[in-house]
């Protein structure tokens, strides 16, 4: 009997040795959680990089905000591929009619941008938790990049969509559209916090491993930025109660005083294509803030190349230097002809296939051929026409870009310094303009509306123009923005037109993605006119 | 504390049991020696290897060549005497010592014991639905993968394959889509749990069955809720002489039907035709035209002829003294009929060994099952449109030639006409090399224990042990200005897994009065399954071709263009399970079990699952009032409810996890350096649990005239709380999170029918199956209750196409409806809401959407359900015939009432080529009502609509087989075997669908049937043997 006890012992424990609670337990042993991560500042900084990173992100599927603000503009078409959907000429005209069911154009974006600012909610979170010791300052400089890096996604967001929920911290709950007046609030304070927060140091003293690192500098500059675009667009003196005309000034002024930065003397040499060998280079004394990209995206995971550039290419065909692209965009000649024959920007700026003697092949490919393209931001090619991004050991053409998409120059902070109402506004303006110029300057007064044409020129294709049409109220924009005329959709002669009353009845705004309204059960309101 | 109980509960259950088992006592009587000689009733002749036992004990003898036997009995025992495919006889030992046993061959395989969840049932006592395909009729159909020879013979089984490339894997759904999740059953093999049977020759194969109801296949819980499937290997019997046997067939593949693509003067044509219509002039003059210098046919590229299949398995199998074995070696390979075996092949060795040994009197045996298999394989691209190589040939124009004057694949890259496009066979070529390797041991150690009649207890230790290896090389090469590469690359791989599985039964069958008969079992199981696997890329090879592509051979050291990866996975799986089987003489029936899971899947507290269920059935024909009915042989009526689980997803999903991988931030002036990030990638779903699936089913079985057997069932299946990856609002932040929501309903009835007579010496047999089944979402857990397909699916940019939506299939096909085409100008003016017109923009040619929702505008609001994946029938039938050594079969299966999506070109290119449906466009008032006009611009098809839908019907001929058995010939008594036979796999296929294959077993996301360039089933010629000596 004892025997018997000893096997139904036996057998009783190897029985009963599945249910135990470690059989159960396994570990994830490769994924760190949220629940063991955000404890050191190692921690804290991976999780900082990760909010650049999401920044970065934003632009990589969808429609980038850099070129909607463009065909938005009176600076390109809607342009693309002659059998692509009619999606960029819906947003170039604000008329959904000539894509109805181009519902959620934005959709990847919105969902980008929402997971950026996310990342930047979680290690805002968690910021209490990590144990700094004696390293109290690095969870200031942390605080405040990342602070940055939310105040300037939702400045997106708030221009592009006009009515975002606003989340200040990580919930999954159905919010609503926040008041445009609230959101403001929040960017100003991010962005304050940043401006007094970070240390100054200045450009000629940082050291050239931390470029890309958000400074003082870009979060004053962003400021004058955001102050301008604020009080122009909804007609307010101030921005938010938060930031006075005279403080936007005094920020953006310690930007010139105090940050170390200045032109670079040719103004070709800011873009790549513009100037091929002759190129200054990324991080250049002019960069203030710039999103940084580099050639090493792939197609399994990695977001680190500018994934839109190939959108303002040449439409499929490689011109050295210019590589080849998707067409979109492309540039209208009101911008070419705005330019005079004597201002080094203009071949700086746009390709002019006629001028420059480009035998384009591919009209039968291009919707909207207006004989222009982008030369600021477009893919490039090697003497033999195949891509540099590749050659440098880009995945392909399209996501391999890695040119930096230069958010924030010098250039702009004198001419915001200027309209703000410097005492040292005319030398300002007239800085910008010499370098432009060279020898053929003459100087012109510096008013508002001089510094609104000069703005045009300087800073064409860069994504700033239709904001600054917006600020001088959606009428004005649409009014400017509003032309009828002939381009070439696929070598065949096609009227466009954009109708001022549909800017207007949209108010400037794009629509806010379908799949995002039916996923909050309505929750979230389209916007008007869409 | 609950958990406490729970434990303290199930090792009561547990102790009870072995202690049962060994208190039990050995009881022997007073016997003598019992001798006699087994024959066939019908052809009298001697019958080896039947069995003779001795009631209520468990002494058994194997009958010899010559019928003979021998056996220990006292008076007064009963002897019962059983062959397969014989009814049983049960014999009272008498004075009589030498007895002359006749047995009658069975009308029926109701005495037929099938294989049910950790046991066996006699066929005529199960009352839940399931089936089963005996290993004959499956080698039968010389298919080189088990599942695809069950496609047609289990009604409520709906087998696909995902493409035509050898190896590929197969859809096996049973009774309908419970999931847009993983639906595929759960395969054990001899007992042990596994979710891929490829690697099984189906010769090894002695029969599969599939339990469909949930009550049939709630004893295996949780892994249960697509169904399971369980296959038996072949063993050796007892007294049965060493029989070897040779089993082999060689055959050639071809393409059943090529599609038909435009040819260069037809695609010129058309060119100028979109050109005119988009408001140019044409490209082409009627001597261009007529003096084209290229005209390529990229599909005739793109396959072989004459691609050879073969399959030789050698085996042995006997049995004598305390053990019988089984073992074979087998060969299979197969060929690609798209590229050929250097790009699209598969091959399999595998070596089995089962034998079991009966260590005491039939107390004690000791067995186990040993199957190593070795698989190599390589492909082409079967996947979407970027990874899809066949369906280059579809959008590729007749204008590229396939090689230039060199004799070097034609470098597209300087054409005027579009340097876009490149030479499809040789992208086919460049991107396709690799090589993978799988090998696999898998097999058990069990001890069966029977120390009396009845009292049966089992121990197993099963194993699946898997180790993979793959590689690829990609050469240097440019084709047209986006197909180039310029950098030699190789990737390497290698991942190993394990499964543990440890198993315990103890059963007991025991009568009361000889009427009430009980058997009831109680086991636990666990598996823990562990493995890891390791990748490589990197670039700039030191020899530049496949053999020399090692991670070993590359030079590059930046960084950024190395790839590497290698991560572990585990989870565990602990279970107690319980049934109880009881009948009452053979009429009453009734069944019960339960099972409790734990997976380590779902966090502590949200573990365990409990899934019963009940069955019953009554053999009417036992009743008296019925005995007199003489042309009904048997009726049974059967009815049962269970519940089973689902629990497959990937673990830690309660966990919010912290992504590294992919995060970096370029920092710094200088290219290509990445400063390392993370972020919380996942939200995490603490209370995440088992999906559950309940099942009701209601049938019967009847035989008719002892040679019509009736089969039917209707079931319901509620699949709720699915595992799923709902969307979440985009300002969570963060990816969804595996939630338990959701339901869908699958309804369906089975019929199964099949009438087996002669006609003197010639013997035939005619099956027919059908199943009908009707697919709908309860209810989607997100608020606009859908879930939304993927979209950039059928061409480039293009839209959501699919969905899973409340009160639909799951994965309907989503677009518009169109009403024909615009033929005049009035046509468009007409089509007008309040004065304005609907499509502004639309030309004579042009396609009249269905403005479903009135509301003036063509959007998604009129979008809405245009077909459906899901087959409403899924049928098959079979014939065969047998007469003086000859044998003809014929097997044929088929869907209906689903339809598939075609989208073989891309419409985002102005000069892709069409098929030749395209010749039957508009092209003037009256010319087609269907086929919209050809524009530059695509924009008839840049819309998903109904244009787009084909009805997938079919019938498929799969397989006739005429064979002829020369051992009547020969007469040598070892000589039992010795068949040739010819046969035909995909004779022809009757369907409307114009692609090259009706049998769409691709599909995007949770759909089905979407037709990117499919890579279709072949036809095989091939002949084959069977030796049996």
């Amino acid at each position: 009997m004892k025997n018997i006890k000893t096997y139904i012992l036996v057998v009783l424990v190897l029985v009963a040795g599945a249910c135990k609670k470690s059989f159960l337990d396994t570990e994830d042993v490769t994924t760190a959680t949220e629940q063991n991560f955000y404890k050191t500042p190692e921690d804290a900084f991976k999780a900082l990089v990760g909010c650049y990173d999401g920044m970065q992100r934003v632009w990589t599927d969808g429609i980038a905000l850099p070129v909607a603000a463009e065909v938005m503009a009176d600076n390109t078409f809607g342009g693309t591929g002659n059998s692509d959907g009619f999606g960029y000429q819906m947003m170039d005209e604000f008329d959904k009619t000539r894509s109805p069911s181009d519902q959620n154009m934005f959709n990847a974006n919105w969902i980008l941008y929402f997971k950026a600012i996310y990342r930047c909610n979680m290690l805002l979170s968690k910021l209490d938790q990590v144990v700094w010791t004696d390293q109290g300052a690095l969870r200031t400089t942390y605080e405040s990049e990342t602070r940055f890096i939310r105040g300037s996604l939702y400045f997106d967001m708030v221009r592009l969509w006009g009515n975002i929920p606003l989340l200040t911290a990580p919930t999954s709950e159905n919010v609503p559209q926040a008041d445009p007046d609230a959101v403001y609030k929040q960017i100003a304070e991010d962005l304050k916090f940043a401006a007094d927060n970070l240390p100054s140091t200045k450009y000629t003293s940082q050291a050239p491993v931390t470029y890309g690192r958000v400074t003082k500098w870009a979060a004053e500059a962003l400021l004058g930025r955001v102050f301008l675009y604020y009080t122009g667009y909804y007609g307010k003196a101030d921005l938010s109660a938060t930031v006075t005309k005279a403080q936007a000034l005094g920020y953006v002024e310690d930007v010139i005083n105090n940050g170390g930065f200045g032109l670079v003397e040719k103004f070709a040499n800011l873009w790549p294509a513009a100037s091929v060998n002759d190129y200054v280079g990324e991080d250049n004394k002019e960069t203030v803030f710039a999103i940084k990209y580099t050639y090493t995206s792939d197609y399994n995971g990695n977001a680190d190349g500018n994934h839109w550039l190939v959108m303002f290419g040449i439409r499929e065909q490689s011109v050295p230097p210019y590589g080849n692209g998707w067409g979109g965009g492309t540039v209208n000649a009101k911008l070419w002809n705005a330019y005079t024959a004597t201002d080094s920007r203009r071949g700086a700026s746009v390709i002019s296939i006629a001028d420059e003697g480009i035998d384009f092949k591919m009209k039968n490919n291009q919707r909207e051929y207006t004989g222009y393209y982008s030369k600021k931001y477009t893919p490039t090619a090697d003497a033999d026409g195949n891509s540099v991004a590749v050659n440098n050991g880009g995945v392909n053409f399209q996501i391999g870009q890695f040119q930096d998409y230069v958010s924030i120059r010098y250039a702009d902070v004198l001419l915001m310094a200027a309209e703000l109402g410097s005492s040292s506004a005319q030398t300002y303006f007239d800085n910008v303009r010499k370098r432009a110029y060279g020898t053929n300057f003459s100087a012109l007064p510096v008013t508002q509306d001089n510094i609104m044409k000069e703005r045009r020129l300087e800073f064409a294709l860069e994504g700033i123009r239709y904001w600054d049409l917006l600020r001088q109220g959606v009428n004005t924009a649409a009014s400017t923005i509003a032309e009828t005329t002939t381009l070439q959709n696929g070598g065949v002669n096609t009227a466009v037109t954009i109708a001022a009353a549909k800017i207007i009845e949209a108010k400037g705004l794009q629509q806010i993605p379908y799949t995002q309204i039916t996923l909050s059960n309505g929750v979230l309101k389209q916007n008007a006119g869409w | 504390m609950k958990k406490g109980i729970l434990l303290i509960k199930r090792s009561l259950i547990v102790c009870m049991s072995i202690a049962g088992l060994m208190l039990s006592t050995f009881v022997r009587a007073q016997t003598q020696k019992v001798e006699g000689t087994i024959a066939s009733q019908k052809t009298a002749a001697a019958m080896a290897g039947a069995s003779v036992t001795v009631k209520g004990t468990n002494r058994s003898v194997i009958s010899d060549e010559a019928g003979h036997f021998s056996i220990d009995a006292a008076p007064g025992d009963v002897l019962v005497i059983t062959s397969i495919g014989y009814v049983v006889q049960e014999l009272k030992v008498s004075s009589s010592r030498v007895l002359d046993i006749r047995l009658e061959e069975t009308y029926s395989t109701l005495e037929d014991v099938v294989v049910i969840g950790y046991g066996v049932q006699k066929k005529k006592l199960v009352t839940g639905a399931n089936l089963q395909v005996k290993g004959d009729d499956i080698q039968k159909q010389s298919t080189t993968n088990a599942l695809q020879a069950l496609q047609g013979q289990a009604p409520g089984v709906q087998i696909t394959t995902t493409s035509g490339q050898p190896g590929s894997g197969l859809n096996v759904i049973i009774r309908g889509k419970g999931t847009i999740g993983n639906s595929g059953p759960l395969y054990v093999v001899d007992g042990v749990n596994t979710g891929d049977i490829s690697y099984l020759n189906p010769s090894d194969i002695e029969s599969i069955d599939v339990l469909k109801d949930a009550a049939s296949a709630a004893i295996y819980g949780s892994q249960a809720a697509n169904g399971v499937i369980l296959i038996t290997t072949r063993t050796g019997r007892a007294g049965q002489r060493p029989q070897v046997t040779y089993d082999g067939y060689y055959g050639i593949q071809n393409p059943p039907k090529k599609a038909q693509l435009l040819d260069a003067k037809e695609y010129a044509i058309i060119m100028n035709e979109a050109a005119v219509n988009s408001g140019k002039s044409p490209y082409f003059s009627n001597n261009d035209i007529d003096n084209l210098p290229v005209n390529t046919n990229w599909l005739d590229e793109m396959f072989v002829s004459n691609a050879p299949t073969q399959n030789h398995v050698i085996g042995v199998r006997g049995g004598g003294g305390s053990s019988v074995y089984s073992t074979s070696v087998g060969y299979t390979g197969q060929a690609g009929i798209v590229g050929g075996s250097s790009l699209s092949n598969y091959q399999r060795y595998s070596f089995r060994i089962n034998s079991e040994h009966n260590l005491y009197h039939n107390i004690i045996k000791l067995g186990e099952h040993l199957a190593f298999t070795y698989e190599k394989t390589n492909g082409i691209g079967v996947g979407g449109i970027y990874n899809n190589t066949l369906r280059g040939a579809f959008g590729t124009s007749p204008f590229v030639p396939t090689y230039d004057s060199a004799g070097h694949f034609f470098d597209n890259s300087n054409s005027t006409w579009n340097n876009g496009e490149a030479n499809p066979y040789a992208v086919m070529y460049y991107n396709n090399q690799n090589r993978n390797n799988n090998q696999r041991v898998f097999g058990d150690v069990y001890l069966v224990v029977e120390p009396i009649k009845g009292l049966r207890f089992r121990t197993s230790l099963g194993l699946n042990n898997n180790w993979n290896e793959g590689r690829s090389f990609s050469p240097i090469y440019r084709l047209s200005i986006y197909s180039f590469n310029d950098n030699t690359r190789a990737s390497q791989s290698m991942g190993r897994g394990r499964s543990i599985q440890f198993d315990n039964l103890l059963s007991y069958s025991f009568d009361l009065n000889d009427d009430h008969n009980f058997e009831v079992m109680a086991g636990s199981s666990s598996i823990n399954s562990k493995g890891a696997g390791i990748y490589g890329s990197n670039r700039d090879l030191v020899f530049a071709d496949l053999q020399h592509a090692w991670l070993s051979n590359a030079t590059n050291t930046d960084g950024t263009n190395i790839d590497l990866s290698g991560s572990p996975y585990e989870d565990a799986l602990a279970s107690y399970f319980g049934r109880l089987q009881y009948n009452f003489r053979e009429t009453y029936l009734f069944n019960a079990t339960m099972r409790t899971d734990g997976s380590s899947k779902f966090a502590s507290g949200h573990r365990w699952g409990y899934f019963p269920s009940v069955s019953a059935g009554w053999v009417a024909t036992k009743e008296t009032f019925l005995q007199n009915v003489q042309w009904l042989d048997f009726f049974k009526l059967r009815a049962s409810w269970g519940r089973v689980g689902n629990q497959n997803v990937a673990g830690y999903q309660y966990l919010t996890p912290i992504s590294f991988s992919g995060t970096n931030y370029t920092f710094g002036n200088q290219e290509g350096i990445l400063t390392p990030g993370a972020f919380p990638s996942r939200l995490g779903n603490p209370d995440v649990t088992w999906e559950t699936s309940e099942q009701t089913n209601i049938g019967f079985d009847a035989t008719i005239r002892k040679k019509l057997t009736i089969s039917f069932d209707y079931y319901i299946k509620n699949t709720k709380d699915w595992l799923l990856v709902a969307p979440v609002l985009a300002t969570a932040g963060a990816d969804a999170p595996v939630i338990n929501g959701g339901d869908v309903r699958n309804t369906g009835v089975e019929l199964g029918l099949s009438y087996r007579s002669n006609i003197g010496k010639f013997n035939y047999a005619v099956s027919v199956n059908g199943a009908y089944n009707k697919n709908r979402i309860g209810n989607i857990p997100t608020l606009d209750n859908i879930i939304h397909g993927n979209t950039n699916s059928l061409y480039n940019n293009s839209l959501e196409f699919y969905r899973a939506e409340n009160g639909f299939p799951v994965g309907y096909f989503w677009g518009l409806k169109t009403d024909g085409l615009f033929q005049t100008e009035q046509d468009v003016a007409g089509f007008t809401k309040n004065g304005v017109k609907v499509q502004p923009n639309a030309a004579p040619g042009d396609v009249r959407y269905v403005d479903l929702n009135a509301d003036g505008t063509i959007n998604d609001e009129d979008r809405t359900l245009i077909g459906n994946p899901n087959p409403d029938f899924t049928f098959g039938f079979s014939l065969s015939a047998d007469y003086q050594g000859f044998d003809f079969s014929l097997l044929a299966s088929g869907v209906a009432g689903n339809q598939l999506v075609q989208s073989w070109r891309n419409n985002s290119d102005p000069k892709a080529t069409y098929s030749a449906s395209i010749l039957d466009r508009w092209h003037g008032p009256g010319s087609s009502n269907r086929i919209p006009r050809v524009t530059e611009d695509n924009r008839n098809w840049t819309q998903f609509s109904d244009l787009y839908i084909h009805d997938g019907d079919f019938l498929r001929i799969s397989n006739v087989t005429l064979g002829y058995d020369f051992s009547k010939l020969a007469k040598n008594k070892y000589l039992s075997k010795l068949r040739v036979y010819a046969a035909v796999l995909n004779l022809y296929t009757f369907t409307k669908y114009d692609g090259m294959d009706p049998e769409i077993g691709y599909g995007e996301g949770f759909s089905s049937g979407v037709d990117l360039g499919y890579y279709p089933r072949p036809r095989t010629l091939m002949v084959g043997a069977n030796f049996r000596f």
